[in-house]
């Protein structure tokens, strides 16, 4: 159990699929302009992430390791359309904002990485612990990139129609906040930002070893 | 038995279980995207023209050759007969004209003498927060109904556009700019419900 959330805890913290690891970057920089759409293309990668997790770790015996890629592509491309699918028939409003980009998470390469580097090696619920902390830990990084960029690009942070947040009116909000550099920018500065706090916790956890 | 087959076996097992999953997923789920479409479809379609109470699709090949043709460089979907009580009154033009993240699936709306009764954007991949100002500043898709009858592209022209979301305001101003040509080369000539 311990291992369990060890490995649950390592997608979120200290191997961030984003933050650490810099894998599946593509999308996340192209769809964090509102907070709204990140939120629910992270949720289809958490999905996508854990449910093959799941199946190559449960048959991780019985694929053989020169077909594996092309094993796991198909796994990865069923489930991402199973997504798809049930997104067109139950949520078309926000299925309509994301359009190409839920179709395109058969090819982000984290959840490829994570079929390959864990799962095809781990046992089923190591693999479910892993698939769900790299998942939540690619969530929480894009809504909090999103927020930032969506914030201060447009001046508010809007959920269906809904204002929660709004900056005063004298606030011109820049607009390469929202464009591809200012993803690149923002982003860099949140890599900077978990560096820090990576580096600091280290610090204190060797000053209290020493102590001891 | 040789390694070869064995891979062969392990990547279509692969394959048809994912298949056979896929197929179930979609037959789930088709009728209720197909459901979804039509109600999508029904609802552009209403709000380019409130009082029209029943929309056909136009079949007439040659007459959707031509209209595609005046609708060039923009990409002409459909068109449709939109009568109000029985009556015609006018067109729905469904096409998709380039922004700047790719197609913008819009619906024009003219009546008889062709002037715009309303424009949707039915589906647009534009940047947030700048491209899809055309959608949320109202204004400017409320502008298009301000252009005289049997409008040209000029007409199109002289509106405004928006700062900052130059592209996608220019891929709905040449929308409605092919839907003028459309009505001037085709449906103008077309008596309502003649076919």
């Amino acid at each position: 159990m311990n291992e369990w959330i060890r490995t649950f805890r390592q997608g979120i913290g200290i191997e961030n699929p984003l933050t650490v690891l810099m894998i599946g970057l593509c999308a996340t920089l192209a769809v964090s302009t509102q907070v709204q759409n990140a939120a629910f293309m992270g949720l289809a990668v958490v999905f996508v992430v854990t449910m093959s997790n799941i199946l190559v770790s449960v048959f991780r015996n019985a694929i053989p390791s020169e077909v594996r890629i092309p094993i796991f592509i198909v796994v990865i491309a069923s489930f991402v359309t199973i997504v798809d699918l049930v997104m067109k028939a139950f949520v078309p409003g926000i299925y309509q904002v994301l359009g190409i980009w839920i179709p395109l998470i058969v090819v982000n390469c984290m959840i490829l990485g994570r079929a390959e580097a864990f799962a095809y090696h781990n046992k089923p619920l190591l693999a479910i612990a892993d698939g769900l902390g790299m998942g939540i830990g690619f969530w929480l990084v894009m809504v909090v990139l999103a927020t930032i960029r969506e914030l201060f690009g447009t001046g508010a942070i809007v959920w269906f129609e809904t204002t929660l947040v709004r900056l005063p009116a004298g606030y011109a909000p820049p607009s390469v906040l929202l464009l591809f550099p200012g993803a690149f920018l923002v982003f860099g500065f949140m890599i900077a930002g978990t560096r820090w706090l990576g580096e600091r916790s280290a610090a204190r956890a060797e000053a209290r070893a020493c102590r001891r | 038995m040789p390694k070869s087959i064995r891979l062969v076996i392990a990547v279509l097992v692969a394959c048809v279980s994912a298949a056979l999953g896929l197929s179930l997923t979609y037959a789930a789920t088709a009728p209720r995207i197909a459901e979804q479409d039509r109600l999508a479809e029904e609802r552009s379609l209403q709000a380019v023209m409130p009082d029209a109470d029943d929309f056909e699709k136009v079949a007439d090949a040659a007459l959707l050759e031509a209209a595609a043709a005046a609708a060039g460089p923009t990409d002409l979907k459909d068109v449709y007969l939109a009568s109000e009580a029985g009556a015609h009154a006018g067109w729905a033009i469904k096409l998709a004209s380039r922004g700047y993240g790719g197609p913008m699936q819009l619906v024009i709306g003219l009546d008889t003498s062709g002037s715009v009764t309303g424009v949707s954007i039915l589906s647009m991949n534009e940047t947030p927060g700048l491209g899809t100002k055309v959608l949320t500043e109202s204004w400017f898709i409320e502008q298009f109904v301000t252009l005289p009858a049997g409008f040209d592209d000029a007409d199109v022209r002289a509106l405004d556009s928006i700062s900052g979301s130059t592209r996608s305001a220019n891929g709905v101003r040449n929308g409605v700019a092919a839907a003028g040509r459309v009505y001037a080369a085709v449906l103008s000539g077309e008596e309502g419900g003649a076919q």
